[in-house]
């Protein structure tokens, strides 16, 4: 079972990593999307296994674009190192703004970091002078010079880390405090967790894969502008894509981003005007018929197999 | 010799006052029972020994260590620990994963040394199942859980919030001599409990509240004649 499993993720990696040689760049650029979608998705699913619902995806997202374009355009850094600034910078704000508002619970908590977002878009859109103002900012050196390809590895190697964090997350002794922090605050702490201190953790953790992500979208365009750096697009998309896929865990996300995202672009083609109310649809039937989404419905369908088999 | 101290400590919910200038030592290695009517305090008090709320006056000496105003998790790793009155079992977890909680944060184990030794305890507290979901176990199991999970932070002084309340009289049975084993072990013990037979059969010492003020202290065959501990349970005519 255990070499099944390691075989499975090998293939699909390798299958992966050969994408760009063996199809046309419009399939790159929908994969490229789908892993920033799918990263996005992840990152938020680890701060919700702690109990907290956070809003601020796409707030730390946007920053980690606009810090990736100023360095890059500003101060002449290389793009790969703007994408280390974006995370950095990422990380450091949500440290700062953590340790004021992780002292908040459930919808306040969700609130505060909804708000984040167009708190740090009103102060983008009045530095004009930084960040372009309201037009948003262009640089001429992009991501590897537009070659997809590489982008789309650079991506690959990006969500494949997030992929790996997570389920370092699930399988250390950080679940178990998260899990506990989750269930029960009270019973946590009163076993010896410091809840404040791994909250902080996991949500500077994943504001870090958020900027990083964010830079890297931004700069393989070479453009930002508040309007869509921010959008509640890369918030909702991707609690939807969790949602759809299964919470709690790592593949639930990761399956979520794929269905969803191949599923918006075929409906695309197919019916240009129109498409989203499919998608709305696909979104609706499944968490109505599948409240644990499609990987807890496959694990319930495989469980209770095996559960008769046992029976046998 | 003292584990615990409390001095002259009161708290406040706005104008209730829930414990009232209570002032008590808990004995090195003694089980001592904390008795009175509902809502005379036990739990604040209970609550304010462990942390979840802050005195609104006094002082709290644990182990020689002014806890007054450490954050729960800290006491804990001191070595004061705790069940709850209404168990609060961790529902996404397995009943080993419950027990493992403990042990890694209460007493810093590794991942893997808490699993064999929350299994251990598991064992010796007397629960069957381990790796069971907690949608599927009886109410003794959970209570045994609470247990398992306080005892897991390796305590030296263990709260026992009515953990008798609702097992029939086997399990009332079994319940005793686990506690009995615990404080074999060297743990100090106090527990709250309004089964009274068990008060009797397992303790050295009680201190009975009411209104949030202790009225009376000593062992049990003497404080169960005392006029107003009979009082304070039954009212005045009685």
């Amino acid at each position: 079972m255990k070499i099944t499993k390691s075989l499975i993720i090998l293939l699909v990696l390798i299958a992966a990593a050969l994408l760009p040689i063996l199809t046309e760049a419009y399939f790159i650029s929908v994969a490229i999307t789908i892993l920033t979608f799918m990263t996005l998705a992840i990152s938020w699913d680890m701060m919700l296994r702690t109990g907290q619902l956070s809003f601020g995806t796409a707030g730390f997202f946007g920053l980690g674009g606009y810090t990736g374009i100023i360095a890059v355009a500003d101060f002449g850094v290389d793009p790969v190192m703007g994408i280390v600034l974006g995370g950095l910078l990422a990380g450091g704000v949500s440290l700062l703004l953590g340790m004021a508002i992780l002292r908040l619970r459930g919808l306040y908590f969700a609130i505060t970091t909804m708000a984040l977002a167009s708190v740090f878009m009103v102060i983008i859109r009045n530095l004009r002078k930084l960040t372009g103002g309201p037009s948003g900012k262009i640089v001429y050196t992009t991501l590897f010079n537009y070659d997809s390809t590489k982008v789309y590895w650079l991506m690959l190697g990006i969500a494949v880390g997030t992929i790996v964090i997570s389920e370092l997350f699930q399988r250390s002794r950080i679940h178990f405090a998260i899990d506990a922090i989750r269930a029960d605050e009270t019973v946590a702490k009163s076993h010896g967790v410091n809840i404040y201190k791994y909250l902080i953790f996991v949500f500077v953790v994943t504001s870090i894969i958020q900027g990083v992500i964010g830079s890297t979208y931004a700069l393989q365009y070479g453009f930002v502008y508040p309007e869509s750096s921010f959008s509640a697009h890369y918030l909702l998309l991707p609690i939807a894509m969790a949602l759809v896929g299964g919470i709690y865990s790592t593949i639930g996300p990761v399956l979520g981003a794929v269905i969803l995202g191949l599923s918006s672009e075929y409906l695309k083609l197919i019916m240009p005007y129109g498409h989203l109310i499919i998608y709305g649809v696909i979104i609706v039937v499944v968490v109505l018929f599948m409240p644990n989404g499609v990987y807890g419905a496959l694990k319930d369908l495989f469980g209770i197999r095996k559960r008769r088999l046992e029976e046998r | 010799m003292s584990i615990l101290k409390v001095e002259k400590v009161t708290k406040r919910f706005g104008g209730l006052v829930a414990v009232d200038d209570v002032t008590m030592e808990i004995r090195q290695g003694e089980i001592l029972g904390l008795i009175g009517p509902n809502g005379a305090g036990k739990t604040t008090l209970t609550n304010v020994i462990s942390g979840l709320h802050t005195v609104s006056e006094g002082r709290i000496v644990f182990d020689g260590t002014d806890i007054t105003f450490l954050p729960t998790h800290k006491r804990c790793h001191l070595g004061i620990a705790r069940t709850f009155q209404i168990a609060r079992p961790l529902k996404n977890l397995t009943v080993a994963e419950n027990v493992m909680v403990g042990g890694l944060f209460g007493n810093g184990e590794k991942l893997k040394d808490s699993r064999k030794s929350a299994i251990k305890l598991c064992e010796t507290i007397g629960l069957a199942k381990p790796n069971e979901a907690l949608d599927k176990i009886t109410v003794l199991d959970i209570k045994k859980i609470e247990i398992a999970r306080a005892m897991a932070t390796k305590p030296k002084l263990l709260f026992l919030d009515e953990v008798m309340s609702g097992l029939n009289m086997d399990e009332t049975r079994e319940m005793i001599d686990t506690v009995r084993k615990i404080r074999d072990t060297g743990v100090t013990i106090c527990i709250i409990e309004h089964v009274m037979s068990v008060i009797r059969e397992i303790t050295e010492r009680v201190i009975v509240l009411d209104r949030g003020a202790i009225i009376a202290e000593g062992p049990y065959s003497e404080v169960s004649q005392q006029h107003n501990v009979i009082t304070a349970y039954l009212g005045e005519d009685a």
